[in-house]
């Protein structure tokens, strides 16, 4: 999986990801936004988790390695500096 | 999604059998994940794996991989496949079933793979019920619990199933759930290497049918209670007998080497053909 270079803030430390869900298989569990450590994902009001603050990812992978559905994944992210 | 952005897209037939049919929030489709990472670790070409189911929610797992498959009979899953063992001893073949499929059907089956050691991997999903039927009790349902052929709650003492595995023989065991999916994936890994019969037990839940009966709230609240109510081998050691029965102990609890039982019946057949070939020498010396 290629990562991807995006410019973030300089106090962001260590690993990060970009979350990518898969609309057409995600079914709203909620176990993602329920277990995300760190905050980055929510439901919105279809019950579809949406990604409300990506900065805060640390690429734990909980998210990715738990869904039911294989809907979502996260990206390695090189932060350029 | 594409090949690119996802690691397991490679294992699924994703292009016809998604999205998979499991009740939103159902840990099946974890486990399934959890093959696929470990199968993808040891770098297994897709040909010489064959996943065998029989039926149940956790039956259908092989329509959605892109592996060798058999969807076969209710409780007969590894019947097929220790005939496909025996034909092809060279595949990886796993064994992926529910709990009554099993064990309740299926237990004579399952204790006597354990017990001849038969090179299968098998993975019991137990979500303690049988989801895919409606929730009728099966034979790892909790005391006390209701269901829907146990409304005034079940009276039946479940069967362990590690401990079952091991004391009929079988070479690896170990027991995780779908909340530590990591260490499921590393267990899966360990019994697709072992030579002999390994089993892993995947504990999951159904918040369809057992957590409605039981008012145990959906997925995330029974995910949840995997996470706070299992412990490790070694924390589970420390606990007062009392505490134990109410706590999933997770661990390997069996990793020893036995002969294999394909390896041992290919040596019975050159004994044979030793045997065959010295009477026809002796036969034609006589004439
Ligand atoms: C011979 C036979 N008996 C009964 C059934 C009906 N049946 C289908 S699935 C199932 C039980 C499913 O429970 P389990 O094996 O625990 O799997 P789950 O659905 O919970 O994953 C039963 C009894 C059947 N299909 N075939
Ligand atoms: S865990 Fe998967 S299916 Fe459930 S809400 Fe998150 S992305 Fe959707
Ligand atoms: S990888 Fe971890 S931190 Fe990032 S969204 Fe997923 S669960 Fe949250
Ligand atoms: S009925 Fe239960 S086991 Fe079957 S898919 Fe739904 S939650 Fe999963």
């Amino acid at each position: 999986m290629p990562a991807i270079t995006e410019a973030r803030p300089a106090a962001h430390k260590g690993p990060r990801g970009r979350v990518v869900i898969f609309g057409t298989w995600c079914k709203g569990c909620g176990l993602c936004v329920e277990f995300c450590p760190t905050g980055v994902l929510a439901l919105d009001q279809d019950s579809h988790p949406i990604v409300v603050a990506p900065e805060k990812c640390t690429a734990c992978h909980w998210c990715d390695t738990h869904c039911p559905d294989l809907a979502i994944v996260v990206q390695p992210l090189e932060v350029a500096r | 999604m594409s090949k690119d952005e996802h690691s397991a897209y490679n294992y699924l037939r994703h292009t016809k059998k998604f999205p998979n049919v499991w009740c939103s929030g159902c840990g099946i489709g974890i486990v399934m994940s959890a093959l696929i990472r470990a199968i993808d670790r040891i770098g297994l070409a897709k040909d010489d794996v064959a996943v065998i189911s029989g039926i149940g929610c956790t039956g259908r797992m092989p329509v959605y991989l892109d592996f060798n498959t058999m969807h076969t009979t209710h409780g007969r899953a590894l019947a097929f496949a220790t005939g496909l063992k025996f034909a092809r001893p060279e595949l990886k073949v796993i064994v992926i079933m529910g709990d009554g499929d099993a064990l309740a059907i299926g237990g004579n089956h399952f204790i006597h793979a354990a017990r001849r050691n038969i090179g299968l991997t098998a993975i019991v999903v137990n979500n303690s019920i049988y989801g895919m039927t409606g929730g009728q009790h099966s034979p790892t349902t909790p005391l006390g619990s209701r269901a829907a052929t146990a409304p005034y709650g079940n009276i039946e003492p479940p069967f362990p199933v590690c401990e079952l595995a091991a004391a009929a023989g079988a070479a690896y065991v170990a027991r995780s759930t779908v909340y530590h999916a990591v260490e499921l994936d590393r267990y899966i890994e360990q019994a697709i290497r072992k030579n002999g019969f390994s089993l892993v037990e995947a504990v999951s839940y159904c918040h369809t049918t057992f957590g409605r009966m039981n008012k145990l709230g959906p997925a995330v609240e029974m995910m949840r209670r995997l996470k706070e109510n299992s412990v490790t081998k070694a924390a589970a050691e420390k606990l007062a007998p009392s505490e134990r029965p109410d706590v999933i102990v997770r661990g390997v609890f069996r990793d020893e080497d036995r002969p294999e039982y394909t390896a041992l019946y290919d040596e019975v057949v050159r004994r044979a053909q030793g045997a065959a070939g010295a009477s026809v020498r002796s036969a034609g010396g006589a004439g």
